[in-house]
């Protein structure tokens, strides 16, 4: 009876233990988020003093940058280019991961890794062939040419992902459904997406992030016309200075996705972020 | 009643066999062309410009295979080779380490998981080029927060920054990546520890085995193909780095951090070495093709994933 009670504080001390140490991790780790955070409001003239200073009068300097030098534009690029390829990947994509996931194809396992390269390749291999197709045929700078390239690694992402979310499904309610003589495309709108739904809609907003978090496209297909944030970051290392205050605000409207993102999708980005191999 | 199901299931299963085998490919046609439209044919024009003498976007002659043996000699690429293998033979293997004992930890009965969970993958999830504007500000010059508090203060590296100097930054760069990237790795071995059986720490705990032996003859092997198909993933993201180093550095200073991708991307958009770049781009593909097959194969078999 007594080692039972031992046994049982013991492990509620070490719960506390570790509780402890992963509050203390998970603090200093986002440590720097918060600092970043904190320069948003932090005057340009005691941001550079040192000894530093930790508590300032905030001012809202640097988000009159917001409104006067084009940063909307930027945030509304990126909204576009993101919204517009997570919907165009989810309509190309879903059918073809329901039929890798139910059907006998042709090479299949040849055509996976084809699909894991194409989601793999560094953006910078195909950087060059789209440079150039895009110059010839005047895809520069538009917003059909920068959601086409983020087809690549998100077209790919998603059909690989949401095949693993589709194989999870029973296949015996298809069977029934059939047999109670639905067609096979019934069969899909009426089971199978509204079963699935929760997996759709993870994999969509990884791939929403992914275009939200792209530097490299977007800094060579983009133009004057279209600008995403991560591409305002290094616009504001001018030769005049680097101007941190402003830096700062758009990396943390930057993150305000990402946020949202791992509080809504928890368990669903291991598995997302390991293409499925790590069922979270 | 017997007869009657089994003529509807065989007039369900048996329509029109012409249409049951197109049915599955008229579903992947879409993804198919538009994977052929955006990554084969780029992949097949690269091919086609790294065998070709293109510089400043003009295309002449065919070569053969002259643009390879003029990267192969290229003392640039071995660099970017040498920093690829330090930066991913250092930082991938710590970041294991400390995702395994995190994973371990958090699996030890870590209270408010719903709370920590996300916000460990803040870091993870973050776009590469706020991480490095995130550490650029950290170590801005004297007054960033860790260079003047850590370096400057107790006269550690003082008047050096870490991103300027040829002999720290690219380990300035191995540290940002596993800041950002150890999260990933607690949280997916997490997520291996919680699908492990129990039977197997039952018996051992009746056996009277201690946390040690328990950890290496159950934990450790259990979860080996996990282990291994996480470190591949993370060496192929790894060896692709471009964003952070790209706003940290910018491959500098001198060549000290300049990646493949830092390579190719200057080989393009500052020497317009268009087919040397195009050559290198096939070997770097190719290397990364090996990579998949070797994630999908192990993934596949030990795993059961796919």
């Amino acid at each position: 009876m007594t080692d039972i009670a031992a046994s049982a504080r013991h492990r509620a001390q070490r719960s506390r233990a570790v509780t402890a140490l992963a509050i203390v991790y998970t603090a200093a780790i986002l440590f720097p988020v918060f600092w970043m955070a904190s320069l948003m409001i932090k005057p340009d003239d005691i941001m550079f003093i040192r000894p530093t200073v930790w508590l300032f009068e905030p001012t809202l300097d640097h988000f009159t940058f917001l409104l006067h030098e084009g940063f909307l534009w930027h945030l509304l690029s990126s909204l576009i280019v993101a919204t517009a390829s997570t919907i165009l990947v989810v309509i190309i994509g879903t059918p073809a991961a329901y039929a890798f996931a139910r059907f006998e194809i042709w090479r299949s396992d040849d055509l996976f890794i084809f699909i894991l390269a194409t989601r793999m390749a560094p953006p910078v291999c195909l950087m060059i062939p789209f440079y150039l197709i895009y110059a010839k045929v005047g895809l520069i700078d538009t917003y059909i040419g920068l959601v086409l390239a983020y087809l690549t690694f998100n077209l790919s992402f998603y059909v690989w992902v949401m095949r693993s979310f589709c194989r999870d499904l029973p296949v015996e309610l298809e069977e029934a459904a059939m047999v109670a003589g639905y067609p096979r495309w019934q069969v899909l709108v009426k089971i199978v997406f509204p079963l699935v739904r929760p997996g759709m809609v993870a994999a969509a907003v990884l791939c929403f992030i992914f275009a939200w978090n792209e530097f490299l496209y977007a800094f060579m297909l983009g133009g004057d016309k279209i600008k995403t944030l991560p591409v305002a970051i290094p616009t504001l290392i001018t030769t005049q200075g680097v101007r941190w205050g402003e830096m700062s605000v758009v990396g943390i409207v930057g993150l305000l996705p990402v946020l949202i993102a791992v509080f809504f999708l928890q368990k669903h980005i291991v598995r997302g972020l390991t293409m499925g191999a790590v069922k979270g | 009643m017997i007869d009657s199901d089994a003529a509807i299931r065989a007039d369900v299963e048996a329509p029109s066999p012409e249409r049951r085998f197109w049915y599955p490919y008229l579903l992947i046609a879409p993804t198919l062309v538009t994977l052929v439209v955006i990554s084969l044919i780029p992949f097949l024009y690269t091919v086609y410009l790294s065998l070709h003498e293109a510089k400043y976007g003009r295309i002449q002659g065919f070569i053969g295979l002259e643009n390879f043996g003029t990267v192969l000699a290229d003392g640039r690429f071995w660099n970017a080779m040498g920093v690829a293998l330090v930066f991913v033979l250092i930082a991938v293997p710590v970041e294991f380490m400390l995702g395994l004992i995190g994973a371990l930890i958090l699996n030890a009965g870590v209270k408010y998981r719903g709370v920590l969970v996300p916000m460990m993958f803040i870091p993870t999830m973050m776009a590469p080029i706020v991480v490095g504007l995130l550490w650029k500000i950290m170590f801005a010059g004297s007054w960033g927060l860790l260079s003047y508090n850590l370096f400057e203060r107790f006269g550690i590296l003082s008047g050096t920054s870490i991103f300027g100097s040829p002999n720290l930054a690219l380990y300035g760069i191995i540290l940002v990546d596993i800041w950002q990237w150890t999260p990933f790795m607690v949280l997916a071995f997490f997520a291996g520890l919680q699908s492990l059986p129990v039977n197997p720490y039952r018996a051992a705990a009746i056996d009277g085995a201690n946390p040690v032996q328990v950890f290496f003859l159950i934990t450790l092997p259990m979860m080996a193909p996990l282990l291994v198909v996480i470190v591949i993933l993370r060496l192929i993201d790894a060896f692709k780095i471009f964003d952070s180093i790209f706003i940290l550095t910018g491959g500098g200073p001198g060549d000290a951090t300049e990646a493949p991708s830092i390579l190719a991307y200057k080989m393009v958009f500052e020497y317009w070495e268009i087919g040397e770049a195009s050559a290198l781009a096939v070997l770097v593909w190719l290397l990364f093709f090996g990579f998949c097959n070797l994630f999908y194969q192990i993934a596949k078999k030990r795993l059961n994933a796919f």
